[in-house]
């Protein structure tokens, strides 16, 4: 699996990392986010699924 | 009747009577919300001067986004420009609500300076801080027995932390408290309405002050974050300054107190999940707080003015119309949650818009969720059969600008204090926020607060 993080739409709501903290990364000066890497570790994929379902902007797409 | 006024009644044939202000709306919220989202996502209602109504999750969250729909409050009243109050205050207006009144890229440009100051990483160094403040403030009732959790606990922690972050001497929290929360929930009839205007100046003189203060001895926090902005090299309008930081206290204050305040009322009502929520904190907290921010919604919405005619989800809207968004009644949309109208702790795909949705994000959500974190962790751990009287508590007759509550009295069982009460606190925290400069932006100081 690979994630996105569409930077235009992210407004570091942080929900992401809350859900899946070793999949994402936030920015210290303004909390919006990154993954921690593209391809998403197999365990991971679960935490990734629902991170996607629950960012309020829609900002996160994966490739299964 | 023009061939345009046709066209007008077809665009707006969709009406619903929306009065948020009304005590109706608060006690009749699911019914009404229910109605808008079966019959109406987007409506047209005539109640002042005629606005737009946003209730469905989908349109809600276009309209927030769209560049055509508008922040922006011309002060002078040349242009329909009206900010995000819908009514426009009856009291004389003459500044800006900061960033949440501006678009872009003026926006940006204040919010930038603003941000290293509450992001996630700039706000957790605080969290030793914040402990202290709640234990102090629950010390204050331990023995007793017994508290009001909005008076003696919500009030507190979120005003302290507030000036702490700005710069501001933590001793005046009352006197920036006080007005902040009386002018929510005063009518404008009240008579008590002149006195809380009263103290409102003297919290707008006391700011004045501070920002003179500072900008003569610069000392670390949010005020001299907007001194030392400049915008194609010029200092930023002493009205703007203001303006924003008029907008980080009454953004600060109510509404996190709203938050605290109706969650431990409900976890009162929810013993067993109360009881759930602290044995599982470790995975729950996150999702649990997140759901009361759902189901709450502290600022249950924002309104906005539309710039250009556009057409979103189908809707045509007209230059210059008036827009509510309502995040509330977007946080019950069927389509997007099982059992809207339901709190479950372990929600998942929890797309709420509590704090806004596009540019706009609130700029202290992290800021609101570590102290509402510490405020019920802290009543977990050290109040956890505590019971509210029903008879005593008082929420806001009306929740068209907070939706709040002015008091929640409890009663449990007595406990031991574990430190000094919280003048003593205070003062200790003061010397600790100068001598760390705990107020310093992320991107100067790494290191979390130290409480020796």
């Amino acid at each position: 699996m690979k994630v996105f993080v569409d930077s235009q739409r992210c407004q570091g709501h942080t929900l992401c990392s809350m859900i899946a903290p070793d999949a994402f990364q936030l920015s210290d000066i303004d909390g919006t986010a990154s993954p921690v890497s593209e391809v998403v570790a197999p365990e991971l994929e679960d935490a990734v699924r629902e991170a996607v379902q629950s960012c309020p902007e829609q900002a996160i797409s994966i490739e299964e | 009747m023009s061939v345009d006024d046709i066209a007008d009644i077809d665009r707006k044939k969709n009406r619903y009577h929306f009065d948020r202000h009304t005590p109706e709306y608060r006690l009749q919220f699911e019914k009404i919300t229910e109605e808008m989202h079966a019959r109406c996502p987007i409506a047209w209602t005539d109640t002042y001067d005629g606005h737009w109504v946003a209730a469905g999750s989908s349109a809600v969250f276009e309209l927030a986004r769209c560049p055509a729909v508008s922040n922006h409050h011309d002060i002078s009243g040349e242009t329909p420009f009206q900010g995000i109050t819908i009514p426009k205050a009856s009291r004389a207006t003459v500044v800006r609500g900061g960033i949440l009144e501006m678009d872009e890229p003026e926006h940006s440009i204040y919010r930038g300076a603003l941000n290293p100051y509450l992001s996630p990483a700039a706000v957790k160094r605080w969290e030793p801080f914040v402990d202290e403040i709640t234990r102090a403030a629950i010390d204050e009732r331990i023995e007793t027995g017994s508290i009001d959790f909005v008076e003696d606990l919500a009030n507190v922690v979120p005003a302290v932390l507030t000036l702490a972050m700005m710069g501001i001497e933590l001793k005046k929290w009352k006197m920036y408290s006080e007005p902040t929360h009386a002018s929510v929930y005063t009518p404008e009839h009240s008579p008590d309405r002149e006195r809380v205007n009263e103290q409102h100046r003297e919290m707008g003189i006391d700011l004045i002050n501070n920002m003179n203060e500072i900008r003569e001895n610069p000392r670390p926090g949010l005020v001299n974050a907007l001194l030392q902005l400049r915008i194609d090299g010029e200092p930023a309008p002493d009205l703007e300054i203001l303006g924003n930081l008029g907008l980080i206290i009454g953004g600060g204050f109510d509404t996190t107190t709203a938050l605290t305040a109706h969650a431990l009322e409900w976890l009162g009502e929810h013993p067993d999940e109360r009881e759930r929520l602290s044995r599982e904190r470790d995975t729950l907290l996150n999702p649990a707080t997140e759901e009361f921010l759902r189901y709450f919604t502290p600022a249950p919405g924002d309104g906005r003015t539309f710039s250009e005619d556009v057409e979103v989800e189908g809707q045509l809207f007209k230059k210059y119309e008036r827009l509510w968004l309502s995040w509330a009644m977007a946080n019950r949309d069927p389509s997007v949650f099982e059992k809207p109208h339901e709190i479950i702790l372990d929600r998942k795909a929890n797309r709420h818009f509590s704090f806004g949705i596009g540019v706009h994000r609130c700029a202290g959500s992290n800021v609101a969720r570590t102290v509402f974190k510490s405020m019920l962790t802290a009543v977990l751990d050290r109040m956890p059969d505590y019971v509210c009287d029903p008879e005593g508590t008082v929420h806001y007759d009306t929740i068209g600008v907070i939706q709040g509550m002015r008091h929640l009295p409890a009663t449990f069982t007595p406990g031991k204090r574990l430190g000094p009460g919280l003048d003593e606190t205070l003062e200790k925290l003061q010397r600790i926020c100068d001598e760390q400069e705990l107020a310093r932006p992320i991107t100067e100081r790494k290191e979390a607060a130290v409480i020796d």
